[in-house]
């Protein structure tokens, strides 16, 4: 897998199709793994889509007592492996996105697998399929990088224009997501 | 022919056992391409594949199309025709409900005339639908009371562009030229929400150094991030556009070889704006006047813009003034007919705009043709094989079939593919004309607040169990495919239609085995009219991804920009709106001292009826509420969550408050999904545009009460 999932908090539109669209991935049960937030709904619409980093050190694999969430060669990091599950819910406290959830009705943990039955085949994960903003995307690193480059030129020339709709300039710009 | 269409490179997770079958969504003008997922053993719908090689979305979805497809198979479909005995609704089979309806409608035509009879349209259908519609009301039912619910939506689009440009098409530029444009202007419209997955365009431009200029009451998430936003008063549109106009003339933006060659008017124009000054518009419209002059500017010096506009500025009493307003701004700059820039309006419905140009208004008829128009009354009826002399005179606008129900005029009707019940002005009203009526037939596929009111209740399919096609917000027409075979016993809209001309004994007019033979006869009947699809087929919709209409012929490529070299108006040039400033057909007084504006949430498609049926969606977004200002709320001691009643001069209702600032400190706003008592429309101001005979859902004075 070349491709790496790539986040624009800004352009959210909290529309929450990701959230829909998760549903729909095809191993995901009907279940959804990622989420969408507002920052302040008094303050402003600005929502935020979050789904799991893929850390390549990760936190719910590393409280996990069981060694029930692997890491594939590519650096997707699963849903804990039923078998193994003990079902003690320690990776969704260990979490710092709060990314694994829990099925207490087959006492196991769920989450994010970057729709693994599609990007192992670099097809892009639901999610970032359907985003209508392109707040989140699937795409090339090289591409991930011209982004990031292309939107500093921008601010060169045009200088960094506050919006008015802006009531969080710290929220950072940019989010790049990747495995390798 | 393949039912699976994708372009070379362009991968899609196909899984074992299931076959992809490539469609349009169900919802919005936007028609996102998408494949639905059938498994090949069962037969049944299983999900959705994104489609990410359609031109005009690239696979992207709102939450709706997502889920649309859980409505195919839901358990709330009505799978047999319902008759209503002793108040209650019980199964029948489709011959004793379809004798019972040409019983009744005969009847009633014998006893008080033609008329007595009346259709209420819808276009969340397909063109042959919408098409067959307009026939079967003027040569099956012979009545002139026909129109439909784009009355609601479109009518003042329509308006205001054949008023200026000439001819109605919603976007005088292809959605992918979005892209290349520096610099869009949006008025009333919360794309970002309502047509989702048309903002990607707008981030691409943006992403080039594009600007965004938002004027809406709220800063919603179309508004958060624009350049500048416009936190205009609801209903001072027409003065927020003069006092752009006034700018442009003035500061020398005005494109003036353009508008000479091109434009008539412009003198008068110019008497018109000069005196709304950025300080008379300030005051009208309560925008600072900085923020109008930056607007202006911006607008002014981009080479290249886009106005766009939607319901917000179409659902005024001055709905057609605003759009033409609007769209003389951008004549002003010399915008129309070149490449990413020009006018667009969003495209509410599915087929908003295929379906309100094959005569299911009641004074159009297929191909945009005015019913007026002798001429053109004279080839239909060569077209439909009856005698000119039969056709229906012009009828009246939606809403006011209702006021003819209060007066007796019309005695029933037969509403296909809407839900006036909730998507209509002054509900209450609308409901005691329902029950006024002495036969009502509904064909729809859920039970609608509307089918409630009915005698009958005709199972209709939805739209992945029929084919045919649609035409989007761009102009394009485009394919719908069968999925699955019809659920029930339910028959498509035009299988209903047709049967029940037969029994109104004129099926010879309406011999069709599939809709391909509806859309040939829709071929020749649009020849020669406006909107020309007389060199669409099929074959070249899937082979050009969507074919935009006026297509004259099979060798013409279609016309995706439009007005190129002239405008559709008799001398070919486009006329400047040079209208006044009119207040709306309420505003605040002592009594009812705030403004009430309706709208829409992303979950939910229009009058609810098939989104209040998915559970993600309505997960997300299970009952109204009232958004204000908490500024305005702390008047009336409310927090979040406490209960406010809303008292218009209709009606009352009791909703959850939801604070916010992101609105302006005089409004208050309420989405409009719900029936029965969560149904805004019992407040809204029927108050209709002059022209359009648009309802001022955007505009009323209310008054709130701590509940």
């Amino acid at each position: 897998m070349n491709k790496i999932m790539y986040l624009e908090f800004e352009r959210c539109i909290g529309c929450r199709s990701c959230q829909a669209a998760c549903r729909e991935c095809g191993d995901h049960e009907y279940k959804e793994r990622n989420y969408v937030e507002y920052v302040d709904f008094m303050e402003s619409r600005q929502t935020y889509p979050m789904l799991c980093m893929q850390c390549k050190d990760p936190a719910c694999a590393r409280v996990c007592p069981a060694n029930a969430i692997q890491i594939t060669e590519e650096g997707v990091v699963l849903s804990a492996m039923e078998e193994k599950c003990i079902g003690c819910r320690n990776c969704t406290f260990g979490c710092p996105f709060g990314i694994p959830k829990f099925d207490f009705e087959q006492n196991k943990m769920y989450k994010c697998d970057m729709c693994y039955d599609r990007s192992k085949h670099d097809i892009a994960p639901m999610c970032a399929s359907v985003c209508p903003s392109d707040a989140i995307r699937f795409i090339d690193f090289d591409e991930m990088q011209a982004l990031r480059r292309r939107r500093t030129q921008m601010n060169l020339v045009e200088g960094k224009k506050p919006q008015e709709g802006n009531k969080w300039q710290y929220v950072p710009e940019f989010f790049g997501v990747y495995s390798d | 022919m393949s039912q699976y269409l994708v372009k070379e490179g362009v991968k899609n997770l196909h899984k074992p056992g299931e076959k992809l079958i490539t469609t349009h969504c169900a919802y919005c003008g936007m028609q996102c391409g998408m494949h639905i997922r059938v498994n090949e053993k069962t037969g049944k719908v299983v999900g959705v594949e994104p489609r990410y090689d359609w031109p005009t979305t690239n696979g992207k979805m709102c939450p709706k199309g997502v889920t649309a497809y859980q409505t195919i198979e839901h358990k709330d479909r009505i799978l047999r025709p319902l008759i209503k005995k002793n108040g209650q609704f019980v199964e029948s089979s489709w011959d004793e409900a379809l004798d019972l309806i040409a019983y009744n409608f005969k009847k009633l035509q014998s006893e008080y005339g033609k008329d007595a009879l009346s259709v209420f349209g819808g276009v969340s259908m397909t063109n042959e639908k919408c098409y067959l519609v307009g026939k079967y009301a003027r040569v099956a039912l012979g009545t002139r009371y026909l129109d439909y619910n784009g009355r609601f939506c479109m009518s003042s689009a329509a308006g205001g562009f054949n008023q200026t440009l000439g001819m109605d098409r919603g976007s005088t530029v292809p959605w992918p030229e979005l892209e290349h444009t520096d610099c869009f202007f949006i008025s009333g419209s919360n794309t970002a929400e309502c047509h989702p997955t048309s903002i990607q365009w707008l981030w691409r431009a943006k992403d080039k150094g594009a600007k965004l200029i938002v004027a809406d009451p709220r800063e919603t998430p179309t508004a958060r991030i624009a350049d500048v936003h416009l936190d205009l008063r609801s209903g001072t549109d027409s003065a927020l556009a003069n006092g752009i106009m006034h700018i442009l003339v003035k500061e020398g933006y005005v494109d003036e070889e353009y508008v000479a060659a091109r434009c008539n008017n412009y003198e008068e124009l110019k008497a018109n704006v000069e005196y709304f000054t950025p300080e008379y518009v300030s005051k009208i419209t309560g925008i600072k006047e900085e923020k109008i002059i930056k607007a202006a500017h911006i607008y002014g010096a981009s080479p290249r813009s886009v106005v766009m506009f939607a319901r917000g500025v179409e659902q005024q009493s001055k709905g057609v003034d605003n759009v033409a307003l609007y769209t003389s701004m951008a004549l002003l700059r010399g915008q129309i007919g070149k490449f990413a820039s020009g006018v667009a309006t969003f495209t509410g419905q599915g087929n908003g705009q295929g379906g309100r140009e094959h005569g299911q208004k009641s004074d159009l008829l297929p191909g945009y043709r005015k019913l007026t128009d002798p001429e053109a009354v004279k080839y239909i009826s060569s077209v439909w094989g009856i005698d000119p002399k039969e056709m229906p005179k012009p009828g009246v606008s939606a809403y006011e079939m209702f006021d003819e129900i209060h007066k007796g005029n019309i005695r029933s009707m037969h509403v296909i593919c809407s839900n006036p019940a909730v998507s209509a002005p002054n509900t209450e009203y609308v409901w005691s004309a329902f029950k006024k009526l002495d036969f009502m037939v509904v064909s729809d596929f859920f039970l609608s607040e509307t089918c409630e009111f009915a005698d009958v209740v005709l199972p209709a399919t939805s739209w992945a169990e029929d084919e045919g096609t649609t035409t989007n917000l761009e102009g394009r027409v485009i394919r719908i495919r069968k999925v699955v075979e019809p659920i029930g016993e339910s028959k498509p809209d035009w299988e209903i239609m047709r049967d029940i001309a037969r029994k109104m004994g004129k099926g010879k007019h309406f011999e069709y085995e599939n809709p391909s033979q509806i859309f040939e006869e829709l071929r020749v009947a649009s020849k020669g009219g406006k909107a020309d699809y007389y060199g669409i087929t099929w074959e070249r919709i899937d082979k050009e991804d969507g074919v935009f209409w006026p297509c004259p012929s099979e060798d013409h490529p279609g016309t995706p920009t439009m007005f190129r070299e002239k405008f559709a108006t008799p001398d070919g040039k486009a006329n400047l709106a040079v209208v006044d400033w009119k207040a709306p057909g309420e505003y605040p007084t002592e009594d009812y001292p705030h403004i009430l504006t309706t709208g829409r949430v992303v979950f939910h498609y229009l009058s609810g009826n098939q989104t209040r049926r998915v559970d993600f969606l309505m997960e997300q977004c299970p009952v109204p509420y009232a958004e204000m200002h908490p500024e305005l709320a702390s008047q009336y001691n409310l927090r979040n969550g406490d209960k406010v009643q809303l008292t218009t001069r209709r009606s009352h209702m009791t909703l959850d408050v939801r604070l916010t600032k992101a609105i302006r400190k005089d409004t208050v706003f309420v989405p409009y999904h719900w029936g029965k008592e969560l149904a805004v429309n019992q407040l809204t101001n029927p108050c209709l545009d002059p022209q359009s005979r648009m309802p001022e859902f955007k505009v009323c004075a209310v008054k709130l009460n701590k509940a």
